[in-house]
């Protein structure tokens, strides 16, 4: 915006701490994926809202890897909005899960704002986030 | 599943999470070194795949074998993904990559245990 004559050219977001911030993201990626492949192969009758969650986390860890790491522009955008709805799934799961306790009989990424996972998935939307920003 | 060559495992992978963040903190990128150290835990975890699999076989008590297998196979890919992402960072990040591999690999040797004793929810 400072420079109208040229193309603004965002950092990019796979460099630096960024190489980090894919690494954890890919993970979550790793962890969600393999979490929701076993239980919906196993027991998917037991906790179908639980299993789809768990399945839905994966896919958008997985696109939040991905995104952050290839970090063009199109890229970006993608980021954005994957960690965004990563910001909104782990803060409605981790209230629901506390305040509906019966409806997640078995637990997600997200549930009690990922305290199975250290709160990081609740940290790493708001560090993602974040970076979009310091990088652009 | 052989307890004394995981807790080795988790030991030897510690150490090196902790050598990694050491030489990050010290503004190291990542080094020859440092990729050695990857190759032998490699071997090891590559050891702890083969020896699990043969002992799966060899077995008729009850757990859930795929995902055994899945996490054997799980715990191999860590290490290369993470050297090969890490590699082009010519920073301390890429060294501070190789050390959340490394302190991951415990947590899958532990998940695989769990498997293996058919305590897994």
């Amino acid at each position: 915006m400072s420079d109208p004559g040229a193309a603004h050219v965002p950092a990019p977001t796979g460099k630096g701490f960024g190489r980090v911030l894919v690494a954890v993201y890919g993970i979550f990626a790793l962890a969600a994926t393999s979490r929701s492949a076993v239980q919906l192969a196993t027991d998917f009758g037991d906790a179908p809202l639980a299993y789809l969650l768990s399945a839905f986390a994966a896919v958008v860890y997985i696109v939040a890897t991905v995104s952050l790491a290839r970090g063009d522009v199109t890229s970006r955008r993608l980021a954005t909005v994957a960690i965004s709805i990563e910001l909104i799934g782990v803060l409605i799961v981790g209230t629901a899960s506390l305040l509906f306790p019966g409806a997640f009989p078995k637990a997600t990424v997200w549930t009690g704002f990922g305290s199975g996972y250290g709160f990081i998935p609740l940290v790493l939307p708001f560090v993602g986030l974040w970076w979009l920003r310091h990088t652009r | 599943m052989t307890g004394t060559y995981a807790t080795a495992i988790t030991v030897v992978a510690l150490l090196f999470a902790g050598w990694a963040l050491i030489s990050a903190a010290a503004n190291r990128h990542p080094t020859l070194l440092l990729l050695a150290a990857g190759v032998l835990l490699e071997t090891l975890l590559l050891g702890l795949a083969v020896g699990g699999i043969v002992q799966m076989a060899g077995t008729e008590h009850t757990f859930a074998r795929a995902e055994f297998v899945g996490y054997l196979l799980g715990a191999l890919a860590i290490l290369p993904l993470a050297y090969y992402w890490a590699w082009g960072e010519k920073s301390r990040s890429g060294t501070v990559v190789i050390a959340l591999a490394f302190l991951i690999t415990p947590v899958m040797v532990l998940r695989i245990q769990q498997v293996w004793a058919g305590s897994v929810g």
